[in-house]
Order: C-alpha cells, then structure tokens, then sequence
C-alpha cells in the first residue's frame, strides 16, 4: 500500500497558503509590477501644473488614484475565481484537500494586499514630492484619512471585481465588467442623480470623493460656463461613506464567496 | 472498510431531463486497477468530477475509504491523487513552485516536498524542467506534470481521466508503465478510458459504462474468456494431407476442421480445458505444431457488442 504523506491543516493556514500562492502568482504574471511602476509613476504628473497650495496639489494627484484602484482591482480580482474555471487550472487546484471558501479568500486578500500596495507607494510619493515642493510644514493634516478612505475604497473596489468573477465563465468579461461598473455605470449614477439634485449617498464610488474631499480640496474637475459648477454639489460625509464602503465590501465577498464555492465546470 | 471507490445509485441530472449519470453504483477493492471505459459521453467524467468534489451529485453517494465525499471533501480528497480531463497549468510557473505549493495543500514537509518533487519529476521523465516555466511545455510534458502533481503526496488511490489523451505512442507507452508501478507499489488506480484497448493493457477489471448506466463490469480474465469464440488456430511444420486430417477430426473434442496447407482452424466449445487438451493430443499424434492460438474477436469488436447491450447491471 501507498504511504500517505499528508496532514491536516485547518481552514486559517489553506488561506494563507492560498495567498501566498496568488502573491507569487501576481509577481510572476508582473501584474504587479506593472500596478507599482503605475503607482510610483503617476503621482508624478500633477508636478507639470505645479499647484499653489500643498493642499490642491495633493488633491490634483489623489483624483487620479481612484482610477489606479479600480484597474488594480479589475487586475488582481477580475480573474480570480472565473480563471481558474475558464483556464481548467480548477482541476488541479479543487480536488485537494482544502475547503473552496479557504481558497477563494486567500484569492481576495491577496488581490486586496496587492491593492494596498498599490495605494500605499502613491502615497508614500505623493508625500514625498508634497514636502519637498512645498515643505513639510505644509503638508495637509488629514493625509491619513485620505489614505485610510482610499484603502476602504480599494476594499469595497476588489470586493465588487471578486464578485463580478465569480459570476462569470470568461476573465475577460469579468475584468471589462468590472472596469464599466466602477468607472462608467456608477459615475454616471453618480452624475444623473446629481442632476437631479438627490445625493448619490449609496453608489460606492461617490463615497470615493471622500479621498480628495477629506483632504479639503475639490473631487472633481470644474463644469459648466467659465470653468463654474452650474448644478448643485454634494459631497459625501465621512460616516456614511465608510459605511457604504464597508457594506459594498462585505456584501460584494460575501455573495462572490457563496457563488464562488458553489461554481461548476 | 473494504473498497477504496464505492458509489450508490449515483446520479446526475443537468437541467430537468439530461441524466448524465443514472444510478451508478461501482465497488473498487483496495489495491485494484480498475478501467472505466465507454463512449465519450457516457458520464465517465461526472463520476470522476464527483468522486473528486468538483462537483455534487443529484442523489446518491459517492465514498472514497468509506468516506462520503459530498459530506467530507476535505477527509475524503486527503487520499486521493486525481487527473482530470485535460487540466490547465499556471504557465507562468515552474513544476517547482506548482508542486511546492500542492505539496504544501497536503500538508507535507518543506523536505519532503522536495524530495518528492525530484521523485515525481524523475518518474514522470521531467527532471531537467523542474525550474522552467511550464507556458514553453508541450502536450506530453504537461499531462505529465499533471500526473507528478496527482501522485506527489503517495496517494492510495490515483483517479486518471483518459490519460493518454493527446500524448504520442511513446508517451502512452511512458504512461502505461507509470500505471503499473503504482499497480505493484499497491495504489488503487481508476482509470477512465473511452478505448478498452488502452484500459486492457494494464487493468484488473473494467466497468462498462454507456448513457449513464453501467451496463457490463467484468475482470480482464472474464473478458478474454468471453472474447474467445472457440477456434484456435494451428500451425503445423508441413502441409497436412489426407491421414493426419483425419487424425485431427478424430479428437473428441473437436467439432469440425478447416485446414489449408499447413495450417488449420480448429472449432471446439471454447473452454480453455479443452483448448489444453486438444493441443496436448496434437503434440501426441507427433503432428509437429509450430504455433498454437485461440481465435477471439476483437477488444474492439467486443467493446462494440457490450455497447450495444441496453439491459445495465446497476
């Protein structure tokens, strides 16, 4: 008889395991490397229109970070549950003695690290070129809410893309889905309730402003005649909008996770 | 606990009419090399797909060492090798780290694991690729890998859904010789094939499988006795003329003689005794056999005329 080489490990040690996994799996697919070239890159751009307060500068730079999370996102967890189904790598993977749930929250944490990363080195450069254009005294004193609302947002952002491939068969549809979801369908439920003059308070990326509006400067480019806002402006508080974030975040795992650990070839 | 593979009345409806699987029941001894063999379609791979959790059954069970793997996937997987289907690989990988990384699923220690990496990697004739990424393998090389991944931990029970799909003649033969290792070193294989030819060559017994249902399961030995339709074929030194014919009808158990120059088809009732025992008279008579064969129809030919058999032994 065959000796059997195996021991128990309890659910807590298969997601580790499986984050590790999915970590070494991002390094080696140098998607990650591309998101942090992209994260230490891009606050670089505000320094061409130089700002006059360290305020706007650092709110010029942070409008654009919500776009670098959201393709981290469509990145890291836009294929984690539909690719192991479409690439057939599900038949190495499942029939192992690990629980699915175990697997598939290793796959989220570790898309969600890999987003952290992400937001943490923008910051970190963002910092950085603030104090040194405009000193450090000047550095605006609620940088860190900013960057904890920002790493809420990235939480509810991976949480929304692990959901969306949960349901599909295809990485790609997932990934475009993910990608139309948080950067075209909600932005413009955003705008047409804005519109219509009802606080877009439930749609996870108008509680994304709170990144730049935290901060005291402005969430978005100027509209209407002579560069002037012609329609009424909210702006997300910073109670609700964690609370949105948060809700998108568990309710958007919990549902991938039912899906995900109920998906068949 | 006497079957390593056992399924009762298992079955598997997709939508509200396609049975994929209709009360299958299979009971596989320890240490057996089982074929599981039919038609593409037959449900081979939804058995296989439900013996390994990837998927649940409509109703019945499905045990591996008694235990139920709808119930217990984790308890019942943990003796389980599986290759299924033609799997994906992490291209961007190497063998090394896809295996470090199962080796680690089973719980195995960092040196074991790398012993058995080299083990496996040895065996399935991939040393020298440990290290290279598995996107520039071919067909061969992949399936495998796939099979050093399914036997890394010492399975007791290995599960191969047509593994020989797709490879060349030498990596049949390669793969056949794995199947016999892990036969001797006591694994108990289920092998699903939809050729019986493949399957004959290194199993016990075969489950016939066709539409769902089991229709036939029988030992190899059963079957070649089946297959064995009562003529055996002989070769003689010189032609046979007149007096040695009728030498030869006059054996009792011989029902009739065609012969045509040195040799003669000899019909009898297709018991392997009488088989012995008309040769033995032959070499008495001093007829100067060169070769002696029993006739039997084809693997593919009985295949055929199993399939054809609507009546399941379920």
């Amino acid at each position: 008889m065959a000796t059997n080489a195996v021991s128990r490990r309890n659910d807590l040690s298969e997601t580790w395991l499986s984050l590790r996994f999915e970590l070494l799996k991002h390094l080696k697919r140098r998607r990650l490397l591309i998101l942090v070239a992209l994260a230490v890159l891009l606050p670089l751009f505000p320094l061409i229109s130089r700002p006059d307060t360290a305020v706007e500068f650092a709110g010029s730079s942070l409008n654009f970070i919500s776009v670098l999370i959201v393709i981290s996102a469509a990145m890291f967890a836009g294929d984690s549950v539909c690719g192991e189904f479409e690439k057939k790598t599900s038949l190495l993977l499942f029939p192992t003695p690990q629980n699915r749930a175990s697997i598939f929250a290793g796959k989220y944490l570790a898309a969600l690290l890999c987003t952290f990363l992400v937001v943490t080195l923008w910051y970190i450069v963002l910092t950085l070129e603030t104090g040194a254009l405009y000193g450090w005294g000047d550095m605006p004193g609620d940088m860190w809410k900013s960057f904890v609302t920002a790493l809420l947002f990235s939480t509810a952002a991976v949480g929304v893309a692990f959901l969306v491939s949960s349901f599909f068969k295809r990485s790609i549809s997932a990934t475009i889905l993910v990608f139309l979801v948080l950067m075209m369908i909600m932005p413009i439920g955003v705008m047409i309730m804005t519109l219509l003059e009802s606080e877009p308070w439930f749609i996870v990326t108008y509680s994304a402003n709170l990144i730049t509006t935290v901060l005291g400067a402005s969430s978005r480019l100027p509209m209407g005649p002579h560069g002037g806002d012609v329609v009424k402006q909210f702006t997300p508080t910073l109670g609700t909008g964690i609370a949105v974030m948060v809700t998108y975040a568990v309710a958007c795992v919990a549902a991938g996770m039912a899906i995900a650990v109920r998906k068949e070839d | 606990m006497e079957y390593a593979i056992q399924t009762e009345n298992l079955a598997k409806t997709y939508g509200k009419t396609f049975k994929a699987l209709d009360g299958v029941s299979l009971h596989i001894k320890r240490g057996e090399v089982v074929g599981y063999v039919g038609p593409n379609g037959a449900g081979k791979t939804t058995t296989i797909k439900i013996l390994t959790g990837l998927i649940r059954p409509t109703s019945g069970h499905a045990y591996v060492n008694g235990i139920d793997v709808a119930a217990k996937p984790k308890d019942a997987l943990r003796s389980i090798g599986a290759l299924i289907e033609v799997p994906g690989v992490y291209d961007y990988l190497t063998p090394h780290e896809v295996l470090t990384y199962f080796g680690r699923v089973y719980g195995m220690r960092r040196d074991v694991i790398d012993r058995r990496i080299k083990e496996t990697l040895d065996l399935v004739r991939l040393p020298d690729w440990e290290h290279k990424k598995a996107g520039s393998f071919s067909t061969g090389m992949l399936r495998r890998l796939a099979i050093a991944k399914a036997i890394l931990h010492k399975p007791d029970i290995l599960i191969l859904d047509e593994p020989v799909l797709g490879l060349d003649p030498k990596g049949i033969m390669e793969v056949r010789e794995m199947i016999r290792q892990f036969r001797a070193e006591g694994m108990t294989v289920f092998l699903s094939s939809h050729l019986l030819s493949e399957v004959a060559e290194v199993c016990d017994s075969v489950v016939f499988l066709d539409k769902g249902k089991v229709v036939s399961t029988d030992s190899m030995e059963g079957i070649g006795r089946r297959m064995d339709h009562g003529v055996v074929t002989v070769r003689f030194l010189r032609p046979l003329f007149g007096a040695d014919i009728e030498k030869i009808k006059a054996i009792d158990l011989i029902k009739s003689v065609d012969v045509k120059n040195g040799t003669a088809r000899l019909h009898y009732d297709g018991k392997p005794e009488s088989s012995v025992q008309i040769l033995k008279t032959l070499v008495s008579l001093n007829l100067d056999v060169v070769s002696y064969a029993a006739e039997g129809v084809g693997l593919e030919e009985y295949y055929v005329s199993v399939m054809s058999d609507e009546k399941g032994v379920n």
